[in-house]
């Protein structure tokens, strides 16, 4: 019985070993591909000089501040909507007119508008972590407990003080799991926004590395940038966990 | 007739028939520990033997050992003499899930169909045939239903039609109607008990409530826990057709009734 | 749809005029300069204009040409491949660790891979395309053939069906919600990934229109160019859907 930890890891080293021997028999030159060790190497120096760290702090920055401004934004309307049921049922055509749009589709309207730099790609990953937020948000407010409104209402609170002491914290896993996925999102955008036309952070690194035709530079990025989605996504799964608990933890698919 | 614990390791019916069903000495490990150990059993061909124990004494393991889902460790499980490697297409299993063991995606017919349509049977003649079974087991006005849409009851009446489907020689039921309410498990109790009377089929029937296995029975076979092995056999007496009100006050269906409560309560302590 | 569905759903497209007609106000009103924010009146003259001229349509059909062939070929190598592993317990268990370290790595990061193979180039896109919309046509189809119901594999086995019929009548349809959602996540992927191929390699369509657009500071073309992605991806939602209703029928029965 081989056990769970080593079956994972089998097909990963494997693989790499097979490419790693393939390309040193056939004495790859390539403007695509490299060997393995060759991409280790890479992301070694880069690491080193700080150019990757500094390119994921671009990336990072801008990805969380449009998580936080779109984020905050589709909070407040998804709480607000699934508190009010007349509004929502009047937002309906609005809200699914304006939802399926790409946010890459606002590229170009951002950049004439913001030019290049954070500002454009922060817009646009905040457009983009508006509508997961605020769907998921407004239904966790419509999934409350209606006894939990009831006590509310018997406690005479203010509106202020219902939705601070009572949907708030009811909401709160659901809301965080929103969160989540939105991080997700964000990270996507910001780094295909990147890859597209902005000149900052790890989608600009890799895309000059492929236009400097070194490809083991290249796929060190790729590496890299599919590490710090791992990263960030398990780091969010196991902050779940700790804050909210295995009870809390529904719908779990992104 | 009874037999108790200690004197019984084999429940064989009397009669020269060839057995059906035979378990011979069958030994199941799972996990490292002993399911059942050494059962010998046989089933007469037409005969309604029903197994009851307490829980975890193996009784499911029994019936699945009989229909070729699982293997012995050892000992042999034979039907008609031949090895039960693997499930034939002549042993119907009805399980006490039934909404597990039907497609929620298929109609009623549909899932009738589904059994017609592993034999082989040609498209137009399936039709027919399905309408038929449905009304069998009461369903002709549901054909068109959803699984989601029928009633408990409903639901395992329609895997019994798709096991009928089968034309099978022997129906092994685990616990059929153990999730169903009091009143549609009596209304099932007699309809199994007409299907069955008029197809000849043997029946291996599982379950917890002693009084249902007296009623359908021929036979009684209760099992010992821990591990599962043959305790206590029954031979049923009591005058076909059986009936939910006369058959229930029969002195001898009450007298079978304390035994096997007997035997439950010692094989629990 | 009843009485009160109707009025509500009338209110909402009253609202959602309301929208548009203060965005015609701010626009009008010139309180962002039309360099940027077009109002709706020249938007939707835009959108004739580009239709009658056919460039718009030709515009349109690249997109949704790179969007359909990077769709298709990821929807059948996703479903057989993520049937061939979701269906084995083994297989599961030495690809699934790796694919969910694959899962949140973002897809366009293999577009640069794709221009050093293929260069801008058509190729290059359909690739990229068809590369991102895999992954949850992939992940999808592997959980929806993992979740089967063990069950039913008996009552195949008790029935003797043949593997084939096994995968057809019992894997299949118990795995098509799942695959089915996987369908709608590929093909807003695919509709994303067009456009910024577009954009990046010049290819006709939708994507290059807009970018062109921008740069030329053709702000009625820009949103006209805009509105229509955001309607193409309102549509194949909404296609998405009713095949959905129209399959998925039995889910919804009974519950």
């Amino acid at each position: 019985m081989i056990p769970e930890r080593v079956k994972a890891l089998l097909l990963p080293v494997a693989t790499l070993a097979i490419l790693e021997i393939w390309a040193r028999a056939i004495h790859l030159e390539s403007d695509s591909l490299a060997p393995p060790s060759a991409i280790a190497i890479a992301l070694a120096e880069a690491l080193r000089d700080g150019s990757v760290l500094a390119a994921t702090r671009d990336t990072l920055i801008s990805a969380f501040a449009g998580l936080l401004i779109g984020g905050a934004i589709g909070l407040a309307f998804g709480i607000g909507l699934g508190i009010f049921h007349v509004a929502d049922r009047l937002m309906e055509v609005t809200i699914e007119a304006i939802r399926p749009i790409p946010s890459i589709a606002l590229l170009p309207i951002a950049l004439i508008a913001l030019g290049f730099g954070y500002r454009m790609e922060i817009v646009i990953v905040g457009f983009a972590c508006i509508w997961p937020v605020l769907i998921l948000s407004r239904a966790a407010v419509g999934g409350i407990e209606p006894r939990l409104i009831e006590v509310s209402r018997a406690l005479r609170l203010s509106a202020a003080d219902r939705i601070r002491k009572i949907i708030i914290p009811a909401a709160l896993p659901r809301i965080f799991l929103a969160f989540r996925l939105a991080a997700g999102i964000a990270l996507i955008v910001a780094v295909t926004v990147e890859i597209a036309i902005n000149p900052i952070g790890l989608g600009a690194a890799i895309m000059t590395a492929q236009q400097a035709l070194r490809p083991d530079l290249m796929l060190a990025y790729l590496f890299w940038i599919g590490f710090v989605g791992y990263l960030l996504n398990t780091g969010l799964v196991v902050a779940q966990h700790h804050l909210f608990g295995p009870a809390a933890l529904v719908r779990d698919s992104a | 007739m009874s037999m108790t614990a200690a004197a019984t390791q084999r429940a064989i019916s009397p009669g020269a028939e060839r057995p059906q069903i035979a378990f011979s000495n069958v030994t199941l490990h799972l996990g490292g520990k002993a399911i059942v150990e050494n059962i010998s059993l046989d089933v007469r061909p037409g005969e309604f033997l029903c197994i009851i124990g307490a829980s975890g004494c193996g009784k499911t393991t029994a019936l699945r050992l009989a229909a070729g889902l699982y293997q012995p460790t050892s000992g042999a499980v034979t039907f008609d003499g031949k090895p039960m490697l693997m499930p034939r297409r002549d042993i119907a299993i009805v399980f006490q899930d039934y909404g597990k063991a039907l497609l929620p995606w298929r109609t009623a017919a549909g899932n009738v169909s589904l059994a017609l349509e592993a034999s082989g049977m040609a498209s137009s003649e399936r039709a027919v045939r399905i309408d038929e079974l449905l009304k069998t087991v009461g369903l002709p006005a549901h054909a068109g239903k959803y699984p989601a849409e029928m009633s408990g009851g409903m639901q395992q009446r329609l895997q019994i039609a798709r096991c009928l489907a089968q034309e099978p020689k022997a129906l092994l039921m685990d616990e059929p109607f153990g999730a169903l309410d009091a009143m549609t498990r009596q209304g099932l109790q007699d309809e199994v008990l007409s299907l069955v009377q008029a197809s000849d089929a043997t029946v291996v029937f599982v379950t917890h409530d002693l009084e249902e296995a007296i009623y359908l029975g021929d036979r009684v076979v209760g099992l010992l826990p821990h591990p599962g092995r043959i305790g206590i056999e029954l031979k049923i007496d009591l005058p076909r057709p059986r009936d939910q009100l006369t058959t229930r006050e029969n002195p001898e269906f009450l007298r079978l009734r304390r035994e096997l409560f007997d035997f439950i309560k010692a094989s629990e302590a | 749809m009843n009485r009160s569905l109707l009025y509500w759903r009338a209110a909402s497209f009253a609202v959602a005029a309301g929208f548009v007609g203060l965005w015609q106000l701010i626009a009008d009103q010139q309180l962002v300069s039309p360099v940027f924010l077009p109002g709706p009146d020249r938007a939707w003259a835009s959108l004739v204009r580009g239709f009658a001229s056919g460039d718009l349509w030709v515009k349109l059909q690249g997109t949704l040409a790179h969007m359909a062939y990077g769709w298709l070929v990821a929807s059948i190598t996703g479903i057989a491949l993520g049937a061939m592993i979701g269906s084995s317990r083994t297989m599961r268990s030495y690809v699934a660790p790796s694919l969910e370290f694959l899962r949140p790595l973002p897809v366009s990061a293999i577009i640069p891979v794709a221009i050093a193979m293929f260069g801008l180039t058509q190729g290059m896109a359909l690739f990229v395309i068809a590369f991102g919309a895999i992954w949850p046509m992939l992940l999808a189809t592997i959980h929806g053939f993992a979740a089967v119901e063990p069950r039913l594999y008996e009552v195949a086995r008790s029935l003797h069906m043949s593997r084939l019929a096994v995968i057809f009548k019992i894997a299949l349809p118990s795995a098509s919600p799942d695959i089915l959602s996987g369908m709608r996540l590929s093909l807003t992927v695919a509709l994303i990934l067009s456009v910024v191929c577009e954009i990046l390699a010049g290819l006709d369509g939708l994507g290059h229109w807009v970018l062109l657009s921008a740069r030329a500071f053709r702000s009625a073309d820009l949103f006209a160019g805009v509105i229509l992605l955001g309607v193409i991806g309102y549509l194949t939602a909404l296609a998405m859907s009713m095949v959905e209703k129209r399959f998925l029928r039995w889910r919804s029965s009974g519950h």
